[in-house]
């Protein structure tokens, strides 16, 4: 049975018993090459859930909302996992109201993959053992996985989430083909001038449509800092200083919650490497507190307790 | 006026006389995007679907500061900013974007008085249009206006036919433009060669739709807004990357006993957009939201100003970061609706 068929038996499984009352996961986008997010209330709809690798979006950004009208099952990804543990690490639901499906992929389109085809002439996107196979009216084309799957999916080694209720897909550990830091690493061969003029510029094209926040799991706050009106925090405007301070802000807020999704940089429309700077600051974030994003229900947030052994000291 | 032809390594020589006279924009690969930038603010590309910015915010900055002042006391002086008062001219616009513009002229000549710092910039701008010949998966031009047979706001368009571009001039200023010396006068193998582009663009695009006419019977409680609301983030992607979207908030920054008071892009997918002072909120969910967006776009514009205001960029559509396709949502209100279901008009 394909990862795709037992999806759907699963989530017929779960809407026809009661269990839950909605199903979050993907079905067909548009056009072939896009997946769109999809909420299955009845066994009957189940068989619209697809999966295929143009299944991008990161589905646990709609469960504090979802949870509300009843206990919710979600298509989750390993690094997606990672969002849910937080979520219920810090309150915003509860571990009850969540039927996690995790499902291991072989990796995620990138969308640059399919630039040299003619997006209207693909009709269908498919996982090859190589690769990802892209049909066409001139037949299929396989592009090899370093070149199509997202550099997350890359550095993946499919470990064991700590939470899964149902598990799909492959989940044997495999070796990662990157190593997920590498970029980081080329970024701290800059010097701190270079660092501020590489930054600058890519804010520089920041329009503050907030894509980066919508998209985030982290980024669950009923009221973003940048959006208070009575007292401004953050001002509305998109010069440098004002793009720089949301950006860094939002980053500082996200520490912690950061699992290396990729969809805020993915949502960005100017095409801001905002990944860079999530990765950057899970590195901070294991160096001084010791954890990993989502890889345990044990580890404390960082941002929802303080320790006595604390590395930067309370100030005097 | 004839047509006319410049070859393609003659472009540059062309743009940089245009130059000395006056600001040049064109389409610059800068940091991994497509946008309009000054010549020389990167690789000029002019082989695209669609930049990722429209022109919007060459007339409607993102953030345009209205006045600045200072006090002291009960003495206030304030300092207006000043006009545009430079020329410029914008190389490479997609038929699109050059119509979007007769848009956004009715929204801001619709009330007294006209909004001046928008049409001071508009005034000083010259367009030099370039035609797809390679429309994306998400452009669908011909329903909403077919500019690439019925050009809108151009001086000058061009076609890209090989080795050359093919040059027609719509106004006085794009044929003064047409007379500098890099241009030939057009050859009837030219015309043909054009003419052939044309129809294989078109053969990519969708066949015209009627907008004008199904809007008026759109469902105001169509089951598709719930579903587009579980599924949208709330950003701001679809508005600002609309070439005719021109909503604006107006916001101080105080900075002491002096400040500055500006208007910044805002979008009506924003929750507080419509979030008054005293709590009420008369768009409370992704719901009316989403509604608001495609409404505005097929049914109020053609109320309001007698044309669409959508011009089939596809934008939105591409750079939805969950597929809301606005293409796909116009196509299921214009369904027949069900005889028992009312039609509500805002």
């Amino acid at each position: 049975m394909s990862m795709e068929q037992e999806l759907r038996e699963k989530a017929k499984e779960l809407l026809s018993s009661g269990k839950v009352k909605v199903v979050i996961g993907y079905g067909e986008g548009s056009i072939p090459i896009k997946s769109t997010p999809i909420f299955v209330k009845t066994p009957e709809q189940a068989d619209c859930l697809v999966l295929n690798p143009t299944c991008t979006n990161n589905l646990t950004v709609y469960l504090p909302q979802a949870v509300k009208s009843g206990p919710v099952a979600v298509v989750a990804k390993p690094c997606e996992v990672k969002n849910i543990v937080e979520l219920v690490k810090e309150n915003q639901i509860k571990r009850e109201d969540v039927t996690v499906i995790a499902v291991s992929t072989p990796g995620i389109l990138n969308d640059a993959a399919l630039a040299e085809f003619d997006l209207l002439d693909v009709k269908k996107i498919s996982w090859k053992a190589d690769g990802v196979a892209v049909t066409t009216s001139q037949g299929d084309t396989v592009i090899p996985r370093d070149a199509a799957f997202q550099k997350k999916c890359l550095s993946c080694t499919a470990a064991q989430p700590a939470i899964a209720d149902i598990k799909i897909g492959d989940w044997a550990e495999r070796a990662p083909l990157q190593d997920k830091f590498a970029d980081v690493e080329e970024y701290e061969k800059l010097s701190a001038e270079e660092k501020r003029a590489f930054w600058a510029g890519q804010f520089s094209k920041c329009i503050r449509c907030y894509a980066c926040r919508q998209a985030c799991p982290g980024c669950y706050c009923n009221e973003c800092f940048v959006d208070k009106n009575g007292q401004i925090w953050a001002s509305k405007d998109t010069g440098a200083e004002s793009n720089w301070f949301f950006h860094m802000t939002r980053m500082m807020h996200t520490a912690g919650r950061c699992t290396g999704c990729g969809e805020c940089e993915r949502a960005c429309p100017m095409g801001i490497p905002l990944s860079l700077m999530g990765k950057k600051m899970s590195l901070l974030v294991k160096e001084l507190f010791g954890t990993q994003p989502g890889e345990s229900m044990e580890d404390a947030p960082v941002f929802g307790c303080y320790q006595t052994n604390d590395p930067d000291p309370c100030p005097e | 006026m004839e047509a006319k032809v410049i070859a393609k390594q003659d472009i540059s020589a062309w743009l940089s006389s245009l130059a000395e006279k006056m600001e040049v924009l064109a389409p610059v690969e800068d940091g991994g995007v497509i946008r309009y930038r000054p010549l020389g603010e990167g690789e000029m590309n002019l082989n695209f679907s669609g930049p990722a910015k429209s022109l919007r915010d060459h007339f409607t900055p993102e953030t345009e500061t209205l006045f600045r002042y200072k006090y002291e006391g009960l003495k206030a002086e304030l300092e207006e900013s000043p006009a545009e008062e430079h020329d410029r001219l914008i190389f490479g616009v997609r038929a699109c974007d050059a119509a979007a513009l007769k848009y956004v002229d009715a929204v801001y000549s619709m009330v007294e008085p006209r909004d001046e710092p928008y049409f001071a910039r508009r005034e000083r701008t010259t367009i030099v249009g370039l035609f797809c010949n390679n429309p994306a998966w998400s452009c669908f031009c011909t329903e909403v206006g077919n500019f690439l047979t019925n050009p809108q706001e151009m001086d000058a368009g061009l076609t890209d036919i090989g080795d050359k571009y093919y040059a027609e001039a719509y106004t006085a200023k794009g044929e003064e433009l047409l007379s500098a010396a890099q241009f030939e006068p057009a050859g009837a193998e030219d015309a043909a060669a054009v003419e052939k582009v044309k129809q294989k663009a078109l053969s990519r695009l969708p066949a015209k739709g009627a907008h004008e006419e199904a809007c008026l019977s759109y469902n105001w409680d169509s089951p598709i807004f719930p579903e587009l609301a579980e599924k949208c983030l709330g950003c701001g992607v679809c508005a600002y990357s609309c070439p005719t979207c021109h909503c604006f908030d107006i916001q101080e920054c105080a900075q002491g006993k002096k400040g500055s008071r500006f208007r910044c892009w805002d979008t009506c997918q924003f929750e507080k957009f419509t979030l008054m002072g005293h709590g009420h909120n008369p768009r409370p969910s992704k719901k009316e939201r989403t509604r608001q967006r495609v409404f505005h776009k097929f049914k109020y514009s053609i109320e309001r100003y007698k044309m669409l205001g959508c011009v089939g960029c596809g934008r939105c559509i591409s750079a939805c970061p969950v597929n809301i396709d606005i293409h796909a949502v116009v196509a299921e209100l214009e369904k027949p609706a069900p005889a028992s279901e009312g039609v509500n008009n805002e």
